[in-house]
């Protein structure tokens, strides 16, 4: 085909509406976030912004300010790192339990069990629930009252006598005791959250493994069988290799799934300050404070850090892939 | 020998339906007891006391948590569909997530076929660019993309939804087509060039209908981003008329906050269609759901 | 492919389908947050209704959002004034002042004068900046101290305790019979507040606080830190129930309501609810803490719920005149509803009124000194931090002395 000036003519054509989508909707806003972190402004109508340079990342890297007129030091509440940290803490959870629970149903799955679709149908079914129906549901299911079904299991089981006094004693930012209150600690509420997180994606990455499995090439598992590898050595050192791109899939998003969530959060807490995590941040930063130029950095800060742990996903799973063939 | 190993593999096969028969359970249970809840009084769900009038006695009624409701209350369903107008809501995700899922497949293969099947400079770095969709986090923007609807008068309509749910689906609807499209013989291109069709044609006439298999996946995968999103739909849509699922169930908790019964049926009204809708479609969901992962 | 088309034709035909076709009326936008289930609901049902009537060539057209999603909603608004509607539900203070200070509020004083007999300009104080008025008072509110005597009863007490000395006394009562005193939200900071204010007021008299809201003053007084020690000794001493740590506010409304709590401290609007739950309920105002700088007539409220008028709007001056109109009868429904006292002068039966918000009414007309709620007088940075150490307060993870500190410096 000529590289004519109609054929460039179509190719743009062609590119069009998907680059009026991602520039308008996704690139802009970046670009403008961008600009507004290097700003100060506190009314989102207000036409005047000072230029304040790094000053916004600054203050949310910094666990203590010093007030600039009495020179003392203070915990400053805008400080993104705790946030930061819960948030690798998800990623964390996500990637070494969440995964490696979806990778064992998957390869059990995929053995040819009987009632494997069934099994596939109800394991991805939370998937397509709401996440904001879905933190509602847990809410209840944590509620601190009469209702709540998971202390009334406790109680009922007699656990709550040896478990609420130990999780007390593990609890340091308060000097409250436990008797329940799942979300109002700073040591339990994150993990209160991830539950109905690994709830509801454990499916999901199943059946993304699930898929990889099954097409791995017949005559590999039998020649493996010929040579009288057991279960473990087949899942092993061929059908994980052989799924590498699938769980590189399923980690980048695990990741940055977790530096993204919000929306369980937000529908599990009223005050999400228990389990800050960066969205939650920003959104209180943006709407709570009105502190839009600090708001800003952090969404600039989240969009560099997913990238980036896009791309050191994607490089460490490139060198295992190499030493492996 | 062989019985004993025979003996032994069935007995692990019991461990293994066993482990998977616990896991249903922690999957369904959530559910069977929304469902409870939402069809039992107050009374019921938190236990109650009452004292005789005669001998002035009190009583401890304890609360039912896990039984079937003693006394059937649908009236919590009538409840939530009166005031919660959860019928309207309901329909409007489904206007913005199937106009959503439009615009983004249309978008996709476009771009899809100029990425892949035209042949010009930087197309590489191009598709790359796309990629960085993958990362952004939809709440990043809201600032921004608030500012840009207004100044196209689009907020408060369909569109400020259609339009953003759109654009951040674009991305894994471009690396699914590509997949897909990968399949389609290439000979297939050059046969109908030769029969004289410009690059429209090939598109329309070839491509277009070879990518029928695409539609399905990339429209379970923009269909996960539409339905459940918040925050956009939050801030973006203001009238009643045009406010989506998410937004009226929120809603909603904020009015039943302390009756759980109608919170419950709230919580079922908004589940269920999508669950029945899945109980009788999930192999199809599940094949087009793997076949984005394989393709991808 | 049909289908792939079908489905464009379908998603074009539901986007032209979202003009809305302009009305032969006039049309005046507003929100709120009266949503179906809120108690001011139908006040504002009954005011709009009389509205039309009176004015048959005028439509209301409203929208009512849940609480919390408001205030993002309105403050997103706010970044391109022409999506404002004309007349807006807000919060008086600096929540209003943010909106007056980026010019997007109109200026009522015009209309104002053709109202001035039956509101008091007392009454705009919270919504004035720079001496002009932007704001029309709907109900004002103070914070009270619900009390359960049936359970009071129980534990030998026939009246609301009036001392710090006998709250205590009571609570320990209270707390033999295995009747937990107060109920309070951990999850929602705001109801840390209805408590913690009221004991700081009446450890430092209503001017000092009045003065460190007012950002003339800072936190550093160790009489603060004192009370703030004093609030987490009572949580400690289990005068408080530890569920609300995680529990929302509705929740512990309805356990007081049930029965499950003696004392409850919230906003006056809960009094029509609470009078009318079964039960025998009083209201009551925190005792007194250092007799030498407080009374026990000092309050923390006033008038907070506010109807504004967008600068923006296409016909301010109708919009204006009809939030007056709306938000009096406003006040009229909500007062005889119970969701408040009246912000303006009733010129209707009041026989009627229930008899906790009478009894509120009372304390109100005798009250020495009104300190606006923390988070209205503060604007929003400061406020919003301002809350989440209160937040830290509740759950004991900071003393009263880290708590003055960490606000000094903090709220420069």
């Amino acid at each position: 085909m000529k590289r004519t000036f109609t054929y460039r003519l179509h190719i743009f054509l062609f590119l069009l509406p998907a680059l009026i989508l991602f520039l308008g909707i996704l690139i802009a806003p970046i670009a403008m976030s961008a600009w507004y972190s290097v700003h100060d402004f506190n009314s989102i109508s207000s036409t005047s912004m000072d230029f304040v340079g790094f000053d916004n990342y600054i203050t949310l890297f910094s666990r203590e300010m010093t007030n600039p007129e009495t020179g003392k030091i203070f915990a400053n509440d805008k400080f993104m790192g705790d946030a930061l940290v819960n948030s690798l803490i998800l990623a964390a959870l996500s990637v070494f339990i969440q995964l490696p629970l979806s990778l064992i149903i998957a390869l059990k799955l995929s053995k040819g069990i009987r009632g494997e679709r069934a099994y596939l149908s109800i394991f991805f079914m939370p998937v397509l629930i709401s996440t904001v129906i879905i933190g509602r549901l847990w809410m209840n299911i944590y509620d601190p009252g009469k209702a709540g079904i998971l202390n009334a299991a406790l109680r009922a089981t007699g656990a709550d006598q040896w478990l609420f006094p130990w999780i007390t004693s593990r609890i340091t930012s308060s000097k409250l005791a436990f008797t329940g209150q799942w979300t109002g600690f700073r040591e339990t509420a994150l993990g209160a959250a991830f539950v109905p997180i690994l709830w509801q994606y454990v499916g999901y990455h199943m059946l993304l493994m699930y898929a990889g499995i099954k097409g791995v090439p017949a005559e590999l598992l039998e020649a493996a069988e010929l040579d009288g590898c057991t279960e473990g050595q087949v899942n092993r050192h061929i059908i994980i290799p052989y799924i590498k791109p699938i769980l590189k899939v399923s980690v980048i998003f695990a990741v940055t799934g977790s530096l993204k969530s919000f929306d369980l959060i937000y529908a599990l807490m009223k005050d999400t300050t228990k389990a800050e995590l960066p969205s939650t941040l920003m959104y209180k930063l943006l709407f709570l404070h009105n502190r839009y130029g600090l708001g800003s950095a952090i969404a600039v800060v989240l969009i560099v850090l997913c990238f980036a742990f896009a791309l050191l996903i994607t490089l460490a799973f490139r060198d295992k892939g190499e030493k492996v063939s | 020998m062989k019985e004993r190993r025979n003996r032994k593999l069935k007995v692990s096969t019991v461990l293994v339906h066993l482990a998977l028969l616990v896991l249903v359970f922690i999957n369904i249970f959530p559910l069977y007891w929304m469902l409870t809840f939402s069809l039992k009084t107050n009374d019921e769900i938190l236990g109650y006391s009452y004292k005789d009038p005669v001998t002035g006695v009190r009583t401890q009624v304890a609360p039912n948590h896990v039984g079937l409701p003693n006394q059937w209350e649908w009236g919590n369903y009538a409840e939530a569909m009166n005031t919660g107008n959860m019928g309207q809501y309901f329909l409007n995700s489904l206007v913005v997530s199937v106009s959503a899922i439009a615009i983004t497949m249309v978008a996709s293969f476009m771009a899809t076929y100029a990425l892949t099947r035209l042949v010009w400079k930087g197309r590489k770095a191009m598709n790359k660019f796309f990629m960085l969709g993958l990362t952004i986090p939809i709440h990043a923007s809201i600032v921004p993309v608030y500012i840009i609807l207004s100044r196209m008068s689009l907020l408060n309509t369909y569109s400020a939804l259609i339009f953003p749910y759109a654009a951040f689906s674009l991305s894994m609807g471009i690396l699914i087509s590509t997949g897909f499209m990968g399949d389609i013989p290439y000979d297939l291109d050059e046969a109908a060039f030769l029969d004289g069709c410009g690059v429209w044609g090939i598109f329309l006439r070839i491509i277009a209908p070879l990518m029928m298999p695409a539609i399905a996946t990339v429209g379970i995968y923009t269909f996960l981003q539409c339905w459940n999103e918040l925050l956009f739909a939050t801030i973006f849509v203001s009238s009643g008329k045009y406010r989506t699922l998410p937004v009226g169930v929120q809603q909603l908790f904020g009015q039943y906050t302390t009756r759980w019964g109608p919170i419950g049926a709230a919580l079922s009204i908004a589940t269920i269609p999508t669950l029945i809708v899945y109980v009788f479609l999930s192999k199809r969901i599940q094949d087009s759901f793997i076949a984005g992962a394989v393709k991808g | 492919m049909k289908k792939v088309f079908a489905l464009i034709l379908a998603a074009a035909m539901l986007l032209s389908m979202t003009h809305v076709f302009a009305e032969e009326k006039t049309v005046l936008t507003m929100w709120c947050i009266a949503t179906e289930s809120d108690a001011n609901r139908p006040a504002y049902e009954a005011a709009i209704a009389a509205y039309e009537a009176a004015h048959p060539d005028i439509k209301i057209e409203w929208e009512a959002f849940e609480n919390q999603s408001y205030k993002t909603k309105i403050k997103a608004a706010m970044s391109d004034p022409s999506t404002l509607p004309d007349i807006f539900f807000t919060w008086a203070g600096a929540f209003l002042g943010d909106f007056v200070n980026d010019g997007n509020v109109y200026c009522l004083d015009e209309t104002y004068t053709a109202f001035a007999d039956s509101l008091p300009e007392v009454m705009l104080q919270n919504a004035s900046y720079g001496g002009k008025h932007y704001g029309v008072p709907l109900t004002m509110n103070i914070v009270t101290l619900f009390a359960n005597m049936d359970l009071l009863a129980e534990a030998g007490y026939e009246a609301v305790p009036t001392t710090y000395e006998d709250l205590i006394a009571c609570c320990d009562a209270l707390v033999a019979k295995g009747i937990i005193p107060f109920g309070c939200s951990g999850g929602e900071t705001w109801c840390v507040t209805e408590y913690l204010e009221p004991i700081i007021e009446k450890t430092i008299g209503y001017e000092a606080l009045n003065e460190i809201f007012a950002g003339r003053a800072t936190w550093n007084d160790p009489a603060i830190a004192g009370a703030v020690d004093t609030f987490q000794e009572m949580i400690t001493k289990g005068y408080f129930d530890p569920n609300g740590l995680s529990l929302g506010n509705d929740q512990v409304k309805a356990n007081f309501i049930a029965g499950e709590y003696a004392f409850y401290q919230n906003g006056s609007w809960n009094c029509g609810e609470v009078n009318d739950a079964e039960g025998n309920f009083q209201v009551a105002l925190f005792p007194v803490m250092d007799a030498e700088k407080a009374t026990y007539g000092q309050v923390i409220g006033g008038p907070s719920d506010t109807l504004a008028v967008a600068a923006t709007s296409k016909n301010p001056e109708l919009a204006a005149q009809a939030a007056f109109e709306l938000g009096k009868e406003i006040c009229h429904y909500g007062y005889l509803a119970g969701s408040g006292l009246p912000a303006w002068t009733p010129d209707y039966d009041t026989s009627e009124v229930k008899a906790l918000v009478a009894a509120v009414a009372e304390i109100v007309a005798k009250a020495d000194g009104m300190v606006l709620f923390g988070d209205t007088a503060m604007s929003a940075d400061p406020a919003n931090t301002y809350l989440n150490f209160v937040s830290k307060v509740y759950g004991c993870e900071i003393d009263g002395a880290g708590f003055i500190e960490s606000l000094t410096n903090a709220l420069q």
